[in-house]
């Protein structure tokens, strides 16, 4: 909503500065986003009189003036050709600074000294488009800086309203906040109607015959108008709150719209068919034309507002093109009328049609001030076009409303806000807000609320009124005298944090993608048309295609936002996202959301430097962080299989993680055709688990052993063994023996090649020995060792070498 | 042979001056003190003496034999404080080379905000809460008095799986599940993701919030303010000013939009703040009876607040990021910075 300072000063007298009014309405709950002075800083653009006009000397199309300021006369060169000497113009003399930073200065035009510009209304900021400069009216004295002569100097506040304020969506309502905050009274625009003509009975009948839609109809007819230009005062005004001048008569409906915020409509009367308005519901798949000359077609859920045969307006939307006001229409029949809410929301949802008056209509109108806004509005009309307003009006109200009595409370009030006001001070905020207030006990209101407030209906209502005019920095802050409780955050937000703290402590940037992404991703991934995954939750209005389905995994997300990093040159990526993914359920309205983990990880081990190392990352690099991750976790010993490998993953270079025979994620290469479909051109590791899942595998850490005091023994042993035998077997072997003295079995060594058969694999383990309890003796060791081999031999069939 | 010793005590002690390194001194040690040594040599003349001058020259000998070892002891730390001194003369690193990297990663800027939101609150004793991302009409309007066909619905552009369920345009549906779970007393705080329907440099289709609901008896309006002047004051320092000033939620009432005097030109008035001194952060409320109703809670005997900020927002400010579409782009050089 735009409102102006002058404007506001109309109906209610305040004595604050603009920007002290911003602060006002603000805290009001009016949210001021914009105040912006009109006029400021021109009055070196003032009231002048052309003397003379000459043609110039040297110039066809420029005339050189002499132009009297009310100090002197100037020479101007001016290039416009609307004027004539004895015309008012407004000159911007040398030093002012017009709309743009277009600074005015001494000149020479073609050989002759130009002390100023004569200015159009474009120039000044006042229109779009000017044809010549602008003549001012003739009494406007000399000298006087042209916007304070015209009335112009003003301020103009853009307010931010929240839906509940149908009310503020007028000067008038913005001004009785004003006036409720200042303990004043508002005036009402002062006007004389003269309805001395024929009877409108005579004239015009209206008719509703869907009261529910439309509870009341009001109508004036006047006729013998002229259709016109507007007065230079209501362009300005309607200029400055942003709207388009048209012509007096719709120009008049259009101010006292924003006047009194109701929306007014102004049938060309000839073109009415038997001079009847029926308010009824359009016909299932009827076409309407509406005046900005769209054809629509309306269902049976539709308000139209019709004539003898067929509609005429889209009751409080828009008019039609059949009826509207043209320059040659001399009868016009003027209607203020109300509207059901949600009728009028969901024709204009519908249509993708939204007017100023739908946007009233829809917020809810003031039911009881129709006939003094139709009275406002044809009393403007006869004084700017003329005609004559036929007597009496017409008014169909088959069951008028009544002011709602809401009963507030005093304890309550003070009890809900934390503050201890009076009755009286009470009941003066509801008295300043136009509320009538009868104390039926005390501290016990009876509040009637006027009709213009729609908002009002429970006393929590009242509450905040009281709240809003006391002024919200007028209530104390206070800390809540609250019951002690407290619970730790549960284990799986915890668990969350730590996640994202150890994969940081392992050098990934976290990242977080959009939850929607591309149906074709999931193709990308080579996923078969099967897969669980591909069945996905599909929005119905995604704003782009590429952002359409939500996703079941995290890879698509990472794999484009590697590439993305890739790019512009990041070669060396380490990224992690810890997100929800969404698997619709069978039978359930909504889909599961598990949490997952998911990194990627591409390029060097370590980062380009002089004294790094150059290798790349590699199926190891990504299974090492998450063995460091799932045991920071306190998992238990996982299980990674080779089983079930997914599609997406290079088929010998990728594994599924298990806890209890359970899968918890999986990890590996990505596969090369994969990596194509992602434009990545490097080769790309990367690791999904489920949050969830591994939630429930967490186990409390147990007690810990002292370390013992006594020194190790370690002997390695290299072995020839199958090349298919896992190396996990060859620990659960060794661990299975249970032996007391092991102390632990690294891998040191792989190897594959020159020396070592085909079909087999070269393998190297240091094993620790070490008792808690004393030195271990040789022989003690050695048996041990013995044993550890032995079982080898029997259940890996190893050859040591 | 009394002089001979001293002869050679003299003479080794020269020699020891000379030796200028650990291998020198012990080779003189082996000259003079070995087996094969030249005192060895000398004492082998003991057996020649008068049984008399025996143990004279005995005593001579072991006070030239401790002597020499003093002596071989003295050089031997010199030479070695020597070499040691050399050694770290000559050993000298470029200091200012780069050392070897193993750079951290880092959260993501909207992970760190609603980490430091969430351990703000959880120092006022309110538990983190979640609920789903896509939810049922219901929770999302319906039950924060948001009617259906209501103009308030517009306030959130929404995006729908069907009629019937949405992306959450807000974390307040986490306040439905949780009061609708558990009986009053209730503090909780719900971060989470939220969707609308908008893109452009200050609103993201996806993005996040926080939601915060308490319900006990006897909680005021003036205690909300109290709860967010403090909750601002941890997050943007002490002295950072608060306003609180009407608006409008269906969930809400009295409601209340949360300004901050603007960290940018601390309240002057620059363009971050349209010039008006003051950043909206929050939007906050006594939570509405009509919410009460849908979960059971009796509004005649409990009341409660309820607030909601975009994290975002407060990471945008907090960092000095212009266009909020940087959040979601995960470029490298982008999330190195936090």
């Amino acid at each position: 909503m735009i409102v102006t300072y002058n404007w506001l000063k109309e109906f209610v007298d305040f004595d604050l500065p603009p920007s002290k009014l911003a602060d006002l309405l603000t805290m009001l709950g009016l949210e001021v986003e914009g105040v912006t002075p009109c006029g400021e800083g021109m009055d070196d653009v003032v009231v002048a009189l052309v003397e003379e006009r000459a043609q110039h000397p040297n110039a066809d199309k420029l005339s050189l003036c002499r132009v009297n300021n009310g100090k002197e006369v100037l020479s101007i060169v001016c290039g416009a050709q609307n004027f004539k000497a004895g015309d008012k113009v407004a000159l911007a003399q040398i030093g002012a600074t017009l709309p743009g930073d277009f600074k005015i200065k001494r000149s020479k035009i073609r050989g002759e000294e130009s002390c100023g510009m004569l200015c159009s209304e474009k120039e000044l900021g006042l229109a779009d488009e000017s044809a010549g400069i602008m003549i001012l009216p003739a009494d406007l004295p000399l000298g006087l800086p042209v916007f304070a002569a015209l009335g112009l100097k003003d301020t103009i506040f853009e307010i931010g309203l929240t839906p509940n304020r149908a009310d503020c969506l007028s000067v008038i309502g913005i001004a009785r906040e004003i006036a409720a905050k200042l303990g004043t009274k508002i005036s009402h625009p002062a006007f004389t109607l003269t309805d001395n003509g024929p009877s409108i009975n005579d004239k015009a009948s209206v008719v509703i015959e869907d009261p529910q839609l439309c509870p009341r109809y009001t109508a004036r007819y006047i006729e013998g108008c002229r259709i016109a230009p507007s007065p230079r005062w209501l362009v300005n005004r309607l200029n400055a709150v942003g709207m388009r001048s048209i012509n007096n008569v719709v120009d008049v409906t259009n101010y006292v719209l924003l006047e009194y915020g109701h929306p007014l409509h102004a049938f060309d009367f000839n073109l009415l068919a038997g001079g009847k308005i029926i308010v009824k519901r359009a016909g299932e798949g009827e076409k309407f034309t509406t005046l900005d000359g769209q054809e629509r077609t309306l269902t049976a859920n539709d308000l139209t507002i019709r004539d003898a045969s067929r509609g005429v307006a889209l009751a409080g939307i828009m008019g039609g093109e059949n009826s509207e006001i043209k320059d040659n229409t001399t009868n016009i029949l003027l209607e203020s009328a109300y509207f059901n809410p949600t009728a009028i929301r969901l024709t204009s949802k519908r249509l993708g049609l939204h007017t100023e008056s739908s946007h009233r209509f829809e917020r809810g109108a003031d039911i009881a001030v129709l006939a003094r806004v139709l009275d406002r509005a044809a009393a403007l009309i006869a004084e700017l076009a003329g005609g004559t307003i036929a007597q009496g009006l017409i008014d169909v109200h088959p069951s008028p409303v009544l002011p709602r009595t809401i009963t507030a409370h005093l304890d309550r009030i003070n009890r809900t806000l934390g503050i201890t006001l009076t009755a009286d001070q009470v009941i003066t905020i509801f008295h300043n807000l136009e509320f009538a207030v009868t104390q039926t006990e005390p501290g016990i209101m009876a509040v009637t609320v006027p009709l213009f407030r729609v908002d009002l209906e429970r006393e929590i209502d009242l509450i905040e009124e009281v709240a809003r005019l006391h002024g919200f920095e007028n209530i104390p802050a206070t800390m809540p005298k609250a019951r002690v409780f407290s619970d730790r955050p549960p284990r799986s937000q915890r668990m969350e944090r730590d996640v994202r703290s150890l994969l940081v402590a392992q050098g990934f940037n976290e990242v977080i993608n959009f939850s929607f992404i591309a149906p074709d991703a999931y193709e990308r991934l080579l996923l078969p048309p099967d897969d669980p995954r591909r069945s996905a939750v599909k929005l119905l209005n995604p704003l782009v295609a590429e952002q359409s389905v939500m996703r079941t995994t995290l890879l698509p997300s990472l794999l484009e936002t590697a590439a993305a990093n890739i790019s512009h040159r990041e070669l060396n990526l380490r990224l992690f996202e810890l997100r929800r993914v969404y698997h619709p359920r069978p039978g359930e309205e909504l889909p599961a959301e598990p949490l997952h983990i998911a990194a990627i990880m591409t390029g060097r081990r370590e980062p380009e430097g002089w004294c790094q190392g150059s290798d790349m990352v590699d199926f190891y690099d990504a299974k090492g962080i998450a063995e460091t991750l799932l045991s920071s976790l306190q998992m238990p010993p996982m299980e990674y299989s080779k089983e079930a490998p997914e599609p997406f993953y290079h088929p010998g270079k990728c594994c599924t993680i298990l806890s209890g025979g359970r899968p918890v994620g999986t990890l590996g290469e990505i596969h090369p055709d994969v990596q194509e479909n992602f434009s990545l051109s490097q080769p790309v590791y990367y690791l999904e688990l489920d949050f969830n899942r591994l939630l429930s595998h967490v186990h409390e850490r147990g007690s810990v052993q002292a370390p013992s005091r006594y020194p190790d023994v370690a002997r390695d042993i290299a072995m020839l063994l199958a090349e298919e035998t896992p190396a996990t077997r060859v620990l659960e072997c060794i661990h299975g023996l249970r032996l007391k003295e092991l102390d632990n079995v690294t891998i040191f060594d792989l190897y594959k090649g020159e020396h070592v058969p085909a079909g087999q694999k070269s393998l190297a383990i240091r094993v620790r020995y070490r008792s808690p309890e004393r030195t271990l003796t040789d022989d003690e060791v050695t048996r041990s060792h013995q044993r550890v081999i032995d079982a080898l031999t029997a259940k890996l069939n190893i050859t040591v070498r | 042979m009394k002089d001979k010793l001293e002869a050679l005590l003299v003479q080794a002690t020269a020699d020891l001056a000379l030796a200028d390194s650990e291998d020198a001194v012990q080779e003189l040690r082996v000259r003079y003190l070995g087996k094969k040594g030249e005192l060895t040599a000398v004492m082998k003349g003991i057996g020649a003496l008068s049984p008399e001058e025996r143990p004279l020259i005995g005593q001579v000998v072991n006070t030239v034999r401790d002597q020499l070892e003093e002596c071989l002891s003295a050089a031997l730390a010199t030479v070695r404080s020597r070499s040691k001194a050399l050694r770290l003369q000559s050993e000298r690193l470029d200091v200012t080379m780069p050392g070897r990297l193993r750079p951290m990663g880092t959260k993501h800027p909207v992970t760190l905000v609603t980490e430091e939101i969430a351990d703000i609150f959880a120092g006022l004793g309110f538990q983190v809460a979640e609920g789903p991302e896509i939810e049922l009409d219901y929770y999302n309007f319906e039950a924060l008095n948001f009617p259906k066909d209501h103009p308030a619905r517009d306030m959130q552009d929404t995006f729908f799986v069907d009629d019937n369920v949405l992306l959450r345009t807000h974390t307040s549906p986490v306040q439905i599940r949780t009061m609708l779970k558990h009986a009053p007393p209730v503090r909780i705080i719900a971060p989470g993701t939220v969707y609308r329907c908008d893109s452009d440099a200050t609103h993201s289709p996806m993005f996040h919030q926080v939601e915060g609901l308490m319900v006990d008896k006897g909680i005021t309006f003036g205690d909300l303010k109290g709860i967010l002047t403090i909750f601002v004051t941890q997050l943007f320092g002490s002295g950072t000013g608060v306003r609180l000033r009407p608006s409008f939620f269906p969930f809400t009432e009295p409601s209340a939009e949360v300004d901050i005097a603007c960290v940018i030109c601390k309240g002057k008035g620059c363009r971050v703040c349209k010039n008006t001194g003051w950043l909206e952060i929050l939007g906050a409320g006594m939570v509405d009876p009509e919410v009460f109703r849908h979960v059971q809670y009796d509004p005649a005997s409990i009341s409660g607040f309820a607030f909601g900020m975009g994290i975002e927002r407060i990471a945008m400010l907090k960092y000095g990021i212009g266009d909020m579409r940087l959040l979601f782009e995960n470029d490298l050089r982008f999330l190195r910075q936090f």
